[in-house]
């Protein structure tokens, strides 16, 4: 039995120690949101946040969040998460849509600490993100555009 | 080519007032049933009468107007795009529609997405369904208004006479709606010009991807039902003729929850040897698929290499009296005779994997009537149907597939094949059954785009000109192995051959001589079961014939623009004819000439750089989509590094029905067309794809993409299909753009330069 907080709330798992998070939150919580493509950390589709880091829940044991905090795409309330799904929708993003609940997790957090991020340093923080539809080019200027929604937003708090 | 729609004739059209709401479609008239008759039991019955009723769209007492997507949603955004059709001549408001993607049920007649056929297909049937509505909706607007219908006009869910005006909503909840139509009226109706229409050609937000930016959309793999249990296939060694000689199950028996190793018999042999283990849980399926063994006797291709395959296919397309003749137009034996000097080449193109991003996988449940309900995402709902009617010796009204979200088409989905093991699973263990292929099964079960070669043979005169050209394309053939119906007839009379799979081969080039010959590679068809990739035979015959042009250019001493622009004069068979064909040649001949010009062709480059040229016409000769791609090339002499720094598309699709889904899919296809042509490729070894997950196999990433530049040429010409073509051009382009840039000439699929 795993213990860890899971989008604010306080959860338990059943599942075997060793059984990957991404079946936990998939099948056993059924939040769906966090996709399964790869099964070895190289495409994204599970990307979550814990403890505000990105991690692919795919080669992540559900032991190890134990008494930590995790986060879905569900979950996702801060301003950068509703930036960067208000920029998905305003860009027109997704195709398939099946790997951008990941590829939104794994931009949230080079926004959280850079909202003014350059071309290179998009691609460099998304390059392990794999689109098969290769709607790259969307992906990368709707993380710019969330970006500088944010950077306004704060200007027109001062 | 064979397209597999639904025939039409001898069905009414039937348009009545449901108690609350209006339902609109082709009803055909079976058992004599008056149109009347038609409507009311449509009406009474909700569209499931022994009738079978097909209905596009409902609008409901809110003016609520739901369109019914009878095309599986897998990135293309189809159901905005087609409910654009038929809102705009509905004359609905484009806020009151939602569209519904519907399960399988006979009503809704051919089931099929691919071939970049949607919006060409169904683009005048969708329309006129519009059409009848807004005609009907007139008609009763106007007596509640107390005008004449001629005075009426329809915009924004109303209908207007004047500064008056009544909602859909008003009209529908007057009741007063009932009207039927036969073809031949159907066929009269007014349908608007293009410069009236108003939503078509509009950048509506599509429908699907507010629910696909928050994590909300539904695909196959994310159904639950209640009592569900898990199961993960274990995968013969060869795609046929493997058997099962035994199972040793002792390492998982003590899992709690294990269910049991279930041994797959497929009446239908589509799969051979295949095995299911089952438990209560996901992470105790997973630990069971580890644990159970199989001992499993190989078929007899368990040593077959991808040299052996393309070894095959070199044989077969040196031996002339191999397969189908798909063209042969003027003497190219002459021709090639009297040649003062000859050019021939080989193209060949490694397998390559869908790899859609949502692995393959089915839930299934059994309900108490006896129906089998399958929830997934399917390309080929009537493909796969009887099928498994076969397998559960159920009749097909009997199974119901729930159409998901796809996590991915391209052409994988065509198949649905996973349902098979997932049906035959939940009916041994007696409970509804998710089952989930992981990524390594995924690969080695695809229906992988097949290793291929194609000759090429060039006559010149002693003048230098161009006198014929042979060409042989040998593949393993999709269509072949799954829908043997669609094969066509050779134009000798004899064979047949898979139209999908030598498509591209057929160009728009007037050739002084041309002979085709499409040959299937046995030994591929008997190793794996070829699929249907995204662009299909275009994938590589485009790669055959473009990089040809290329080098005939070369050969001859002529610019490859000028080169193709002299060919491509719009006369004889390349003239064009009706509806999207209408320009023929002169439509690619428009579009090379803009982007050579866009391109800056013939500009001096730094060195190791170069700009290489491609065109296409897309899927089908009788449904061209236009296309000219320029790629610009840098290479690395020292390491043989690619990078390809910009590529250029000009695309004529003729009417654009959703500008920004247009250019979504042009660019992912191009970004195929690239991955294709540096990144993907996999090999057969030991009868199966060795590369099967992103360790070994590696489709672009971000950091690999170009600078784009394509543009749509504003034309209101039929529209054609835009979901695969502009794929076609891209490896081409880029195989003569390292030429330009190295003097080296590639031809082979992924390019790689030594």
């Amino acid at each position: 039995m795993v213990k860890f907080t899971l989008n604010s709330e306080a959860v338990t798992s059943e599942s075997p120690p060793d059984t990957p998070l991404l079946w936990v939150l998939r099948e056993e919580l059924q939040l769906i949101g966090t996709k399964f493509g790869c099964g070895i950390a190289q495409c994204g589709a599970c990307t979550v946040h814990l403890d505000g880091s990105a991690a692919r829940a795919c080669v992540t044991p559900v032991t190890a969040v134990e008494n930590r905090h995790v986060t879905t795409i569900e979950g996702l309330a801060t301003p950068v998460g509703a930036a960067l799904k208000s920029s998905w929708e305003a860009e027109q993003v997704p195709q398939c849509g099946y790997c951008q609940s990941g590829q939104i997790m794994q931009a949230a957090t080079l926004l959280e600490g850079n909202p003014a991020p350059s071309d290179a340093e998009i691609v460099s923080h998304m390059n392990g993100h794999l689109c098969r539809c290769m709607a790259y080019p969307r992906i990368k200027r709707a993380i710019a555009a969330a970006g500088s929604e944010l950077v306004q937003g704060e200007g027109s708090n001062e | 080519m064979n397209k597999p729609i639904a025939a039409l004739s001898r069905r009414q059209f039937v348009v009545g007032a449901a108690g609350s709401s209006l339902v609109l479609g082709l009803g055909s008239a079976l058992g004599g049933c008056q149109p009347d008759q038609a409507t009311s039991d449509l009406v009474s019955q909700g569209g499931s009468a022994s009738f079978s009723p097909v209905m596009w769209f409902k609008i409901d007492a809110n003016g609520a107007i739901t369109m019914n997507i009878v095309r599986a949603e897998m990135g293309q955004h189809v159901g905005t795009a087609l409910a654009q059709v038929i809102a705009d001549e509905l004359g609905a408001a484009w806020e009151d529609v939602s569209i519904q993607h519907v399960d399988t049920d006979p009503k809704w007649g051919y089931m099929v997405t691919g071939g970049s056929w949607s919006v060409h297909t169904s683009f005048t049937q969708l329309s006129q369904a519009g059409a009848a509505g807004r005609i009907v909706l007139t008609e009763a607007g106007a007596r509640m208004m107390g005008v004449a219908p001629e005075a009426c006009r329809v915009e924004g869910s109303r209908v207007h006479s004047g500064s008056a005006s009544v909602t859909f909503a008003e009209i529908i909840q007057a009741g007063a709606v009932s009207r039927s139509f036969s073809q031949e009226e159907l066929d009269a109706l007014p349908i608007k010009t293009p410069a009236e229409r108003t939503i078509v050609g509009r950048d509506v937000p599509a429908l699907d991807v507010p629910a696909k930016s928050d994590g909300t959309a539904q695909y196959g793999l994310d159904i639950h039902r209640p009592g569900m249990v898990y199961g993960i296939p274990l995968i013969p060694p060869t795609r046929y003729g493997a058997a099962v000689r035994g199972i040793d199950e002792s390492a998982a028996e003590s899992l709690p929850g294990y269910l049991g190793a279930v041994l797959i018999e497929d009446p239908t042999s589509t799969l051979q040897g295949w095995v299911v283990v089952a438990a209560e849980t996901m992470p105790v399926a997973l630990k069971a698929a580890q644990a159970v063994q199989v001992d499993w006797q190989p078929g007899e291709t368990a040593s077959v290499s991808e040299a052996d395959l393309l070894a095959e296919g070199s044989r077969l397309a040196r031996d002339p009296s191999s397969g189908t003749l798909v063209v042969d137009d003027g003497d190219v034996d002459a021709a090639r005779a009297t040649a003062a000097t000859q050019l021939d080449a080989t193209y060949r193109t490694a397998t390559a994997l869908h790899f859609t991003l949502e692995p393959q996988n089915a839930v299934v449940e059994f309900d108490d009537v006896g129906q089998c309900h399958i929830y997934a995402g399917n390309q080929w709902q009537s493909l796969i149907l009887p099928l498994l009617a076969q397998v559960l010796d159920l009749p097909e009204t009997n199974i119901i597939i729930h159409q998901q979200y796809l996590g991915g088409g391209y052409g994988r989905r065509l198949f649905g094949d996973q349902m098979i093991p997932a049906v035959l699973a939940s009916r041994a263990l007696g409970r509804p059954l998710k089952l989930i292929f992981d990524r390594e099964a995924d690969s080695r079960f695809d229906c992988a785009r097949s290793p291929t070669v194609c000759t090429f043979a060039a006559s010149f005169s002693e003048q230098g000109a161009l006198t014929g050209v042979e060409h042989a394309a040998v593949a393993g053939w999709p269509t072949l192995s799954m829908a043997p119906g669609f094969m066509a007839p050779g134009v000798a009379g004899e064979g047949k051959f898979d139209g999908f799979s030598i498509s591209g081969a057929d160009h728009w080039y007037t050739m002084p001589a041309h002979r085709v010959r499409a040959v299937n590679n046995e030994l591929a068809q008997k190793t794996f079961l070829p699929g249907w990739l995204r662009a299909v035979g275009s994938g590589w015959t485009g790669w055959g014939v473009e990089s040809f042009m290329d080098e005939m250019a070369h050969e001859m001493g002529e610019d490859p623009v000028a080169f193709r622009l002299a060919l491509l004069d719009g006369q004889g068979k390349n003239a064009g004819g009706e509806g999207s064909t209408v320009g023929g040649a002169t439509r690619l001949r428009a579009v090379l000439k803009d982007v050579a010009e866009r391109s800056g062709w013939g500009r001096a480059l730094p060195a190791n750089e170069g700009l290489g040229v491609a065109v296409c016409h897309g899927q089908e000769r009788g449904m061209p989509t236009w296309i000219a791609c320029v790629a610009h090339v840098a290479v690395v002499p020292e390491t043989g590094e690619i990078a390809v720094k910009k590529l250029w598309q000009t695309i004529d699709v003729g009417t654009v029905v959703n500008p920004s889904g247009a250019m979504a899919q042009a660019e992912g296809a191009a970004l195929w067309g690239l991955s294709l042509a540096l990144h993907e490729g996999a090999e057969f070894e030991l009868g199966q794809v060795k590369q099967r997950n992103l360790d070994t196999y590696k489709p672009l990433r971000m950091a690999d993409v170009p600078e784009l530049d394509i543009i749509f040429v504003d034309s209101d010409a039929f529209p054609s299909g835009l979901g695969e073509p502009p794929l076609i051009p891209v490896a081409p382009a880029i195989g003569n753009a390292v030429f330009a840039a190295t003097g080296q000439r590639v031809r082979d699929l992924p390019i790689r330069l030594a």
